[in-house]
């Protein structure tokens, strides 16, 4: 399956919960609804012309106006991968555990729970892993995070 | 006689501790003398290179990247490089993706005989490590003639390589091959059937395929396990779908496969080196790309195999010269998140523990980052 | 070989019959500097060169050191590597576990300012001095082992040098 019939196939089924998006560049990406999440990632794994089962990479990114969440995942059999994200306010923000569906991305949800502050539901562990044990200076990835003894790089 | 009344308890190893390969931290619960139950505590070399990356021009990004995974650095420098190649459409010539491909085979050896010699030390036979330090400083003398490092190269830019190879390189290129070849005997037959070594690796340390794949376990490791996966034919990049080479694999997922494993792999590196030297164009190192050059808006995650697994960076671009987001994927992460998956419930020992640690190949900063 | 085939032959020409005389603080600080033992104690990238340099080529033994795994055993921290602020109380922490006469090497760029990590860093620890003192530091990035061993070298040099009555005033 080529990259243009990966993203036809994927827009094709799956009721249509997941959008195309054209600022991906290499591989296919695609946008849900975070309350379709844990639906989409059991779909994506058990279809069988699919079979979504490597779960790559989870980040979080701050575009300064709202939280987005990106999940990569992989196939081993088939050899396909696609990027699947969607967007969440900045206050309170929320997502759901697919521990259930990858079992690998349990440190990566503690992650961005850790460096973001976004909250994982039924995760279980989240526990502060990163950071230094006495902490108490919030969460450090987010763009408008600042302490006394950070400093900057001048620009050249 | 009254009835003995046995609890868990708990002992802490690390983070200072020489087998762990720098500073990870592992809370045991024991029973007696057998491990009931680890809990991994990281982020003692967590230095923040993903929010360092995002103060940086892509050029910028590169020496830190270098940091990222300093065993392999040259592959996290082609990571880097790929992913912000397909953002910003930049091509990279010929010469240069051989030159990549050259690079990127002998730090793999270099990262196995490091392997090759920690293990045996956690193991307790010194002579392996200086055996495998020995024959790595071959391959450092080749980057250090190359690009004037032996550690962190900043070798692969944004549109090629930083610098061609001196004329002297070729022929101790091989040379350096030739004499790795040779050794890999002699390495094995120090360890392949030494009792003590067996005892150690044989049986210990399973690693179902299914659990692999399920906690996103790469590389070696997953390789060792029985699924032949491998992004060099899987999902190729950069040339390596010119080159004839194979992929082992082994059934048994034990601590004695994975280390078996990285000795063949060497032996594949090194077909892989010897047909890309043949092969190696004249021509352009590096495409036109500005110092400070702006990739369009977008977003893209890109992976390629490194030694440990399967090493991914996501870059996300607003239009400006600096990335909105780095995102760093490495190996050892998922490989130390499924420790505890391998070793709870089976009655290891702490030695055992320390084997298995040591055959997985994680080291801290790709965990940390 | 030429040197310890001769040297039976120098000490017979010693008048008297192969008498020396020193003082204790020589002989001492001669042993001490000849036998510096150093805490395991990588964190980061320099961790990789600290092991070349006690590996087959340039072979730290030749300085009388020799790797060791506890803090207890040990007269000398080679800090290679980045310390994060999470780290930072372990170090203080072995460094006072060791015994006196001790000393700290600080081994490359993160160790003495932060190195690349000075700026938008929000985790490193900008030096170490201000945790453990420190003796020697070698700048790099990582340093080459020529370099370490050059530090080991002035280390050496530092400690034959010192007094009996330095240690008394402490």
């Amino acid at each position: 399956m080529t990259r243009e019939e990966l993203k036809s196939y994927v827009e094709g089924h799956f009721d249509g919960k997941l959008k195309s998006l054209d600022t991906g560049r290499y591989d296919p990406i695609f946008e849900i609804q975070p309350s379709d999440l844990i639906t989409v990632a059991k779909a994506l794994r058990d279809d069988e012309s699919l079979k979504m089962d490597f779960l790559c990479n989870l980040g979080a990114v701050d575009t300064c106006e709202k939280l987005e969440v990106v999940y990569s995942v992989a196939s081993t059999t088939k050899n396909l991968r696609l990027d699947f994200k969607f967007s969440l306010p900045y206050d309170n923000p929320e997502v759901d555990s697919i521990k259930e569906v990858w079992p690998g991305i349990d440190w990566y949800e503690r992650e961005i729970w850790e460096l973001y502050g976004i909250n994982v539901r039924n995760h279980g562990n989240l526990k502060q892993f990163l950071l230094p044990d006495d902490w108490d200076q919030g969460n450090p990835m987010r763009k408008d995070w600042d302490a006394p003894d950070f400093i900057r790089m001048p620009e050249v | 006689m009254p009835d003995l009344r046995t609890q868990e308890y708990m002992v802490n190893m690390g983070p200072h501790h020489p087998s762990t390969h720098g500073v990870c931290r592992l809370i045991l619960t024991m029973d007696g003398e057998k491990v009931v139950d680890i809990e991994p505590v990281i982020g003692y070399l967590h230095r923040s290179l993903e929010k360092v990356c995002e103060n940086r021009t892509y050029a910028q990004c590169i020496p830190i990247m270098d940091r990222f995974e300093y065993v392999t650095s040259m592959s996290t420098n082609q990571v880097f490089s790929l992913a912000a190649e397909r953002l910003a459409e930049i091509e990279v010539p010929e010469r240069a993706e051989y030159l990549r491909v050259i690079m990127l085979e002998l730090n793999r050896i270099a990262s196995h005989l490091l392997f090759y010699g920690t293990t045996a030390m956690d193991c307790g036979a010194l002579t392996p490590f200086l055996y495998g330090l020995r024959e790595r400083e071959l391959i450092i003398d080749l980057f250090e003639m190359t690009c004037g490092q032996r550690l962190t190269y900043n070798y692969i830019w944004v549109g090629g390589v930083s610098k061609d190879i001196p004329p002297e390189f070729e022929p101790k290129c091989r040379e350096a091959i030739k004499i790795i070849g040779e050794k890999l005997d002699d390495y094995q037959g120090l360890l392949n059937e030494n009792p003590i070594w067996l005892a150690r690796m044989k049986d210990v340390g399973i690693l179902d395929p299914d659990l692999a794949i399920a906690w996103g376990v790469s590389g070696p490791v997953l390789r060792a396990s029985g699924v032949k996966y491998d992004l060099r034919k899987d999902d190729p990049y950069s040339i390596y779908d010119k080159f004839d080479f194979d992929i082992p694999t082994l059934e048994a997922g034990d601590n004695f496969d994975r280390y078996l494993l990285r000795i063949e792999e060497i032996k594949q590196s090194i077909r892989i080196i010897e047909q890309a030297l043949d092969g190696l164009p004249e021509g352009p190192i590096r495409g036109k790309v500005k110092a400070n050059f702006k990739p369009p808006e977008g977003e893209v995650y890109c992976r390629i195999e490194n030694s440990r697994g399967e090493m991914g960076v996501y870059i996300r671009s607003d239009g400006s010269k600096k990335p909105l987001r780095v995102k760093m994927r490495g190996g050892s992460f998922n490989q130390l998140q499924v420790l505890p998956e391998i070793v709870r419930g089976k009655g290891y020992y702490i030695a055992d523990l320390v084997a298995i640690f040591a055959t997985l190949d994680i080291i801290l900063p790709e965990v940390d980052r | 070989m030429g040197l310890i085939k001769k040297l039976p032959v120098y000490s017979e020409k010693i008048p008297g019959g192969g008498l020396v005389t020193t003082s204790v603080e020589t002989v001492l600080h001669f042993s001490q500097a000849c036998s510096l033992w150093y805490l395991l104690f990588g964190t980061a990238c320099c961790a990789i060169e600290l092991m070349c340099t006690g590996a087959s080529r340039y072979d730290f033994d030749r300085l009388g050191m020799i790797f060791r795994a506890s803090p207890r055993q040990s007269d000398l921290i080679i800090a290679a590597g980045t310390i994060t602020k999470k780290m930072a109380p372990r170090l203080r922490k072995l460094y006072d576990q060791m015994a006196e006469p001790r000393y700290v090497i600080a081994m490359g760029g993160c160790t003495i300012k932060g190195g690349p990590f000075y700026y938008d860093s929000y985790a490193v620890e900008k030096g170490i001095d201000h945790i453990v003192p420190v003796d020697i530091y070698i700048p790099g990035c990582p340093p080459r082992p020529e370099s370490l061993l050059e530090g080991c070298i002035h280390l050496q040099e530092k400690i034959k040098k010192q007094k009996l009555s330095d240690w008394q005033e402490k």
